[in-house]
């Protein structure tokens, strides 16, 4: 059955969004990831113009990081008080990016420059976590029985001697209110100008800087994305009118469902087989991405906006 | 005599009256379905242009949009490496829709002239279109033809000859050809326009509309979406808030344990 969407101006078969929802909905689920960097592109062949696919995308995320923040925190894994500083850093990021991303316009090369951001973080970001868990992975496999004394980088004794230092309970660690602040910061410019919810850079950031369990870093993180897209796809409708309404229920609904099937799996699964498996995803949209770029598309014009 | 002369003066105003365009318009058009609703079940439609001409005419068939201004981003390789969005493209004097059929191809039954004129076949759209930025003739052809496979994929843009079928009926001829109607057309007033032609010269042409146009909730959303977008975005908000909640309720009352 076919559904008409008012702003896409197009029709779709309603089960493939259904399906999409589903999928990418079960990934937010289990690793924490709002999924934009998979939906969009799977929007946009599915013939949605791509200013409205990423803007309904981002209404879509609200549901499905609502329910799953809601099933994570059923089980104690939302740190709030980590949540909300990142989300300040990542407020003020967003401002900062958003001029970055003027003045790279203004410069030329934009494009050239966004789309490498996002190959290398991307590809840095899962190369690292492939390799850090898989080594992880083994070390406990060889020596079950004498865990490693956790070692601080040098990053991190630099971090332990800044001020406000405060407790996160929930995450059981102990940072300076900075360094939430300013690692969310970090991640907001990246996001705002690859134009990504930045999800899959924040887990990483949560895991490895700010050393929280796993479980703990998708519940957080979820928290996280459903505030940034509550913005997003108010910005989006107000401003730019691209928010499809009927197309975004028909993700929801695959998608609200997915993330508590993927909460459930995830909690079956181990923080190190969880990394791996989004390491193995992120890397696989790495390599897609490159192929998009060296392969010689079947169309060289496309519609206008968005990238 | 006199009287012969006067009935004769008679009987030549009155066959004027009775056949008032026997040589000149006994083209008529007729499309089946001229005005198409698109609602929530929308997939696209078909339309059917028939009509009757003097027998032995061709016939072309051709449906637009006004001729109008797109915008398009543009894919190259840069530094001889990455395939890229280089920029913006500009095509000016193009319809957003053109469907052409013909009973005959198009060179074989019109001059150059009357096809640029008529703007029949991608080649007459290439003449009156303009692409900027292309520098050369050959960087015009290249993007034109690059056009109009973007506007192909998108199901917009279609070019069958020998399609319109014709079948003799009493003194004149029927003709019938269908259209796949594109669900990617955007709601608008759409021209059918059809040519008999004859002696490679159009002998007589005749024009109807297509209105396509959004009713019931699909206009109402777009509609909000436009004039209220506030609303929309608060609406589009609270409705996933409230479905993220509710799954997870349903969810936690369906046995989800802890």
């Amino acid at each position: 059955m076919y559904l008409y969407l008012p702003v896409a101006l197009t029709s779709v078969n309603l089960m493939i969004p259904v399906g999409l929802g589903l999928a990418v909905g079960l990934l937010s689920g289990l690793f924490g990831v709002g999924g934009g960097f998979l939906m969009t592109p799977l929007l946009i062949m599915l013939g949605i113009p791509s200013t409205v696919a990423a803007a309904t995308d981002s209404n879509q995320i609200v549901a499905a990081s609502t329910s799953g923040t809601y099933a994570h925190w059923r089980v104690g894994n939302v740190d709030f008080k980590m949540g909300i500083y990142l989300l300040i850093g990542g407020f003020a990021g967003g401002l900062v990016g958003v001029q970055a991303i003027k003045a790279l316009r203004a410069m030329g090369n934009a494009d050239f420059v966004i789309k490498m951001t996002y190959v290398l973080m991307l590809g840095i970001v899962g190369a690292y976590m492939f390799i850090e868990s898989l080594q992880s992975m083994r070390k406990k496999k060889d020596a079950a029985e004498r865990p490693a004394p956790e070692k601080d980088s040098a990053v991190g004794r630099s971090l332990k001697s800044l001020p406000f230092q405060t407790r996160f309970e929930k995450s059981g660690v102990t940072h300076s209110a900075l360094v939430p602040i300013i690692l969310g910061g970090f991640v907001g410019v990246l996001a705002a100008i690859m134009g990504v919810g930045g999800g899959f850079l924040m887990v990483p950031v949560m895991v490895y800087m700010l050393r929280m369990p796993m479980h703990v870093v998708v519940g957080t993180s979820l928290f996280q994305i459903l505030f940034t897209c509550i913005e997003v796809t108010f910005l989006q409708a107000y401003t730019n009118h691209t928010v499809d309404f009927t197309l975004a229920v028909l993700l929801l609904i695959g998608s609200t469902i997915g993330a508590q099937i993927g909460t459930v799996f995830g909690r079956k699964l181990k923080g190190d087989q969880l990394k791996i498996l989004l390491a193995i995803i992120v890397l696989a949209v790495t390599v897609k991405i490159v192929l998009d770029l060296t392969l010689a598309p079947s169309l060289l014009l496309g519609q206008g906006g968005g990238h | 005599m006199r009287s012969k002369g006067l009935l004769l003066i008679f009987f030549f105003f009155f066959a004027l009256l009775i056949f008032p365009q026997a040589s000149r318009a006994a083209l008529t058009v007729k499309a089946n379905h001229d005005h198409i609703k698109i609602d929530f079940l929308y997939h696209g439609s078909t339309v059917s242009v028939t009509g009757a001409s003097d027998p032995g005419r061709d016939i072309v068939v051709k449906i637009t949009s006004p001729d109008g201004h797109e915008a398009l981003k543009q894919k190259g390789k840069m530094a001889g490496l990455l395939w890229m969005n280089l920029g913006t493209i500009e095509f000016e004097h193009v319809p957003g829709l053109y469907l052409l059929s013909s009973t005959r191809k198009i060179p074989d039954l019109l001059g150059t002239d009357e096809i640029k004129r008529l703007a029949l076949g991608y080649d007459a759209l290439a003449e009156q279109a303009r692409i900027s930025p292309a520098a050369t003739p050959g960087e015009k052809a290249k993007w034109f033809a690059e056009f109009i496979k973007y506007k192909e994929h998108g199901e917009v843009y279609g070019d069958s000859e020998r399609k319109v079928a014709v079948s003799p009926e009493g003194g004149r001829q029927d003709y019938s050809v269908t259209f796949d109607w594109p669900y990617q057309a955007s709601p608008g007033v759409y021209t059918v326009s059809v040519y008999a032609v004859g002696d490679g010269k159009v002998l007589e042409q005749a024009e109807t509309q297509v209105l396509v146009e959004q009713v019931g909730i699909v206009k109402r959303l777009s509609g909000m979406a436009r004039e209220n977008p506030a609303l929309y975005g608060f609406i589009s908000i609270i409705s996933a808030l409230a479905a993220g909640f509710g799954v997870g309720m349903i969810f936690r009352k369906g046995g989800g344990s802890h």
